[in-house]
């Protein structure tokens, strides 16, 4: 075994600001869960022991007694283990996976779209100029780059098959579609590379859809950004059509 | 051959058997595979090197990526559901019911017929070049409809065999709804169903409503692979107008999750049955659980996009969709704690399909939690595609399911072939199965939830995956034990029809009609006289029936004598299982 190894049952390392809210949630869940197995799988076996070939069995299918306890214990497991699920897993949809309030509002919001193909993540930066589809765009091939500390706001689709989008360490994960357009944001907490990952079957080389996620200090990420944006401005190629895979930026989702 | 010609429902359950049984082997060798490759990627497989010869016999990606396709597509459609539906709903239902045979005995031969006819397919996929199915058993388009991203003819030859597959599970719905609502034995009211026929009668339901419009998603797919059709098509693959890949996804999860209750209602039913039988009393709450599998049944088609949680659905359906999936597991809960209520105050006998009824209820207890973090869309983002839901999908349909159909068949082989299977090799095969259910499948929880992507040819391609390789090690090596303990039922299973002890007429000592009124194997026409029901399918423990017959059961179409009514003051025990 490994150092790593000692980490098997822990989440991926959380690096986004919002992430902490699901793996409490998860955490919170599982214990849970787990209590509750040990009571119900502890109330088998003692059941089983207890009344292993006992001399008498009870004649009757329950009483009415019996039967409400069922119901109730049902109703108050219910209420309580998918009670806390439900209600904490509406306020992160509401306020964060689903509230693109946050990065519209956001001045100094990243924008980024990204293309899945067989099997790699196109991503295009507005460049300069701020606006999608011109010469001076920035695209990336595996790599994507973000500032720490501000939104970014993701519109994916995908050129040829169904991929599916994971940023473990950000707890973002999003279908990408042919012929449609979905988003989502997030927000990283820290500079570092973490890694991108394809998580819907794709093809033969599925397992191979790899990128990375760089996430950079501010002033970093925007003089990359002038470079690069530089440099597509020289290399551009109108008659180049399979680079030009990007859309209009769509404001509301 | 003659199981094709005939239509005697027992005969045609035994087809299904030995073909079901067949195609487990042949996904659990698949499994095998998968599990190697995930334990020891790239390695050569020992004994191998004959089918891949130029990799030496190592998987390569397009190998395993008919491997993992063909794993899945094999289990539910040509193992679980022929096995569970197919070979005990036709051997069961109408012995159960009291009636002569099933409501269209020649649909039965059909539906065994068709079913044969999708399994040759799959069989002959293997053979082609380019090799068998690789778009994921669930089969997205475009991977799955345009040539360009699956080249071959084996995805198309096998999804006209899961449409063959699904054609049977109609046919074969029809039959048994039919069977139940007209075919019942006078005094077979509703309440006096076993349970195992009240769950195989709502699968019946669900595969009447629900595997249509799978035999549909898959033809519209086959029209854009094969004719040149668009439904589902879009992005590169088409120039000009295309189709919705995501229309596909909700057609097929629209199968796909009602699916995953086909496959466990009847194993709710079985163990509904035997933990009633083998406690010596009678179901708790009877009515109860009837209730709550008929809400899981009305529920299931509603709940299907927590599949599609993260396909980029509209915010409205994904907190619609979250509230129900929560809302199904509370008769989840109700039907666990009757069963356990069961239990309770009875008179337990570990019997072979007690303790397989047990583990089940153990392993799919397991599964049962282990999916509520799926069902809510934030934690679903994080276990989302991972082995966390391969894990939770496995114990719950895969080793739920797989522990009842042995259950059923440990109970039922006597009535099948008239001879006992032997208690010793069966009760090891029932243990060790679930201990290692437990093991793997526990496994792939624990891999899922550090973040592991299901369907990886190489998982360690991702850093943040490495250190997950000694987990999937163990992992493999309790998958390998459990594939080798299968040999236990094979041994049990060769030597018992050889040579098994010749079964008594009751030998659980139950009151349901197939083990009370008619021989063991049943002749063609099952009962020489149609039995007239009297009571429930529980009716064990009764006071006055051990005070009058000296035993602890009753048939539910035995009279009590009538001279010693006199002797009894107290009331007759309360007809109907109904509690």
């Amino acid at each position: 075994m490994d150092a790593a190894s000692g980490r098997t049952l822990a989440l991926p390392e959380d690096a986004s600001a919002h992430g902490h809210r699901i793996d409490a949630l998860l955490a919170t869940n599982h214990r849970l869960e787990g209590l509750l197995a040990l009571v119900v799988l502890g109330w088998l076996a003692l059941a089983v022991w207890r009344f292993h070939k006992a001399r008498r069995a009870a004649a009757d299918g329950g009483t009415r007694r019996s039967r409400t306890l069922v119901l109730a214990l049902a109703l108050v497991t219910f209420g309580v283990v998918d009670g806390t699920l439900f209600v904490r897993s509406l306020g992160y949809v509401d306020e964060v996976l689903w509230n693109f309030e946050v990065p519209v509002k956001h001045p100094d919001t990243v924008r980024l779209e990204v293309n899945a193909r067989q099997w790699t993540w196109e991503a295009r930066y507005a460049g300069e100029d701020g606006r999608f589809g011109t010469a001076d765009d920035v695209v990336t091939w595996s790599d994507v780059r973000v500032p720490v500390g501000v939104p970014v706001w993701v519109q994916l689709s995908s050129t040829d098959v169904v991929h599916g989008l994971a940023l473990p360490n950000f707890r973002v994960k999003l279908d990408a579609v042919p012929g449609r357009v979905n988003q989502t944001w997030f927000q990283a907490a820290r500079e570092g590379t973490w890694e991108v990952a394809c998580y819907q079957h794709c093809g033969t080389s599925h397992y191979k859809m790899r990128g990375t996620l760089t996430v950079m200090a501010p002033e970093a990420y925007r003089a990359w950004l002038r470079e690069a944006s530089r440099q597509a401005t020289r290399a551009y190629d109108a008659a180049d059509s399979a680079a030009h895979w990007g859309w209009a930026w769509k404001e509301a989702p | 051959m003659k199981a094709l010609l005939s239509t005697d429902h027992k005969v045609v359950a035994r087809a299904y058997l030995w073909a079901g049984l067949g195609f487990l082997g042949v996904g659990g060798l698949m499994a095998m595979l998968i599990r190697w490759q995930w334990g020891w990627p790239g390695r050569p497989v020992p004994g191998l090197g004959w089918a891949l010869p130029e990799s030496g016999g190592a998987l390569t990606p397009p190998a395993y990526t008919g491997l993992f396709t063909m794993h899945g597509l094999v289990m539910v459609f040509f193992a679980i559901t022929p096995l569970l539906i197919g070979a005990l709903g036709h051997f069961v239902i109408p012995l159960a019911v009291g009636a002569r045979g099933m409501a269209f005995p020649r649909l039965s031969a059909w539906s065994f017929r068709v079913f044969a006819a999708g399994g040759a397919l799959v069989l002959v996929s293997f053979g082609v070049r380019l090799g068998t199915a690789s778009a994921g058993w669930t089969s997205y388009p475009p991977l799955s409809a345009a040539h360009v991203f699956t080249p071959g003819v084996g995805q198309t030859l096998v999804m006209v065999g899961v449409v063959c597959a699904a054609v049977s599970s109609f046919l074969g719905a029809v039959n048994f709804v039919v069977t139940v609502v007209r075919c019942r034995a006078p005094g077979m009211g509703w309440g006096r169903l076993p349970l195992t026929v009240w769950g195989l009668f709502f699968t019946s339901v669900l595969n009447l409503l629900f595997v249509p419009v799978v035999a549909v998603a898959t033809g519209l797919v086959l029209m854009d692979r094969v004719v040149g059709t668009r439904f589902f098509m879009a992005g590169a693959a088409v120039t000009g107008g295309g189709g919705d890949p995501l229309l596909y996804q909700h057609l097929f999860w629209m199968f796909g999750h009602p699916e995953v209750y086909i496959l466990i209602l009847p194993a709710w039913g079985m163990v509904g049955d035997f933990v009633a039988f083998f406690s010596r009393k009678r179901a708790h709450g009877y009515r109860g659980t009837v209730v709550a599998m008929g809400a899981v049944t009305g529920l299931s088609g509603l709940v299907y996009a927590h599949h599609l949680f993260t396909s980029g659905m509209a915010p409205m359906m994904g907190r619609a969709f979250m509230t129900l999936t929560l809302i199904i597991s509370l008769p989840a809960m109700v039907m666990f704690l009757n069963w356990l209520m069961t239990v309770w105050r009875g008179s337990v006998r570990l019997t072979v399909p007690m303790v397989a009824a047990l583990g089940t209820m153990v392993v799919f207890g397991l599964g049962g939690l282990s999916g509520l973090a799926l069902g809510a869309v934030a934690t679903d983002i994080p276990l989302h595609g991972t082995m966390w839901v391969v894990g939770h999908f496995h114990l719950t349909m895969a080793a739920a399911s797989f522990l009842a159909v042995f259950a059923g068949l440990y109970f039922w082989f006597p009535k099948m072939f008239g001879r006992h299977l032997h208690t010793g090799l069966a009760m090891g095969h029932v243990v060790s199965s679930a201990v290692l259910f437990v093991a793997v499948f526990g496994g792939q929880l624990m891999a899922g939830y550090a973040g592991q992507l299901r369907r990886l040819y190489d998982p360690y391609q991702y850093t943040f995956l490495k250190h997950l390789l000694s987990l999937n090690q163990w992992t493999s090596v309790a998958a390998f034990a459990l594939g080798s303990a299968q040999l236990l039922f094979v041994v049990n299973l060769v030597w018992t029809l050889r040579r098994g002890r010749v079964a008594e007429a009751n030998p659980w000592q139950v009151g349901t009609l197939e083990w009370t009124c008619a021989p063991s194997p049943p002749p063609e026409d099952n009962y020489a006289e149609v039995p007239e029901v009297l009571r429930g399918p529980h009716e064990l423990s009764q006071p006055e029936v051990y005070e009058r017959l000296g035993r602890d059961w009753i048939g539910q179409a035995e009279a009590l004598p009538e001279e010693s009514k006199a002797s009894t003051p107290e009331a007759q025990p309360a007809l109907g299982g109904a509690g």
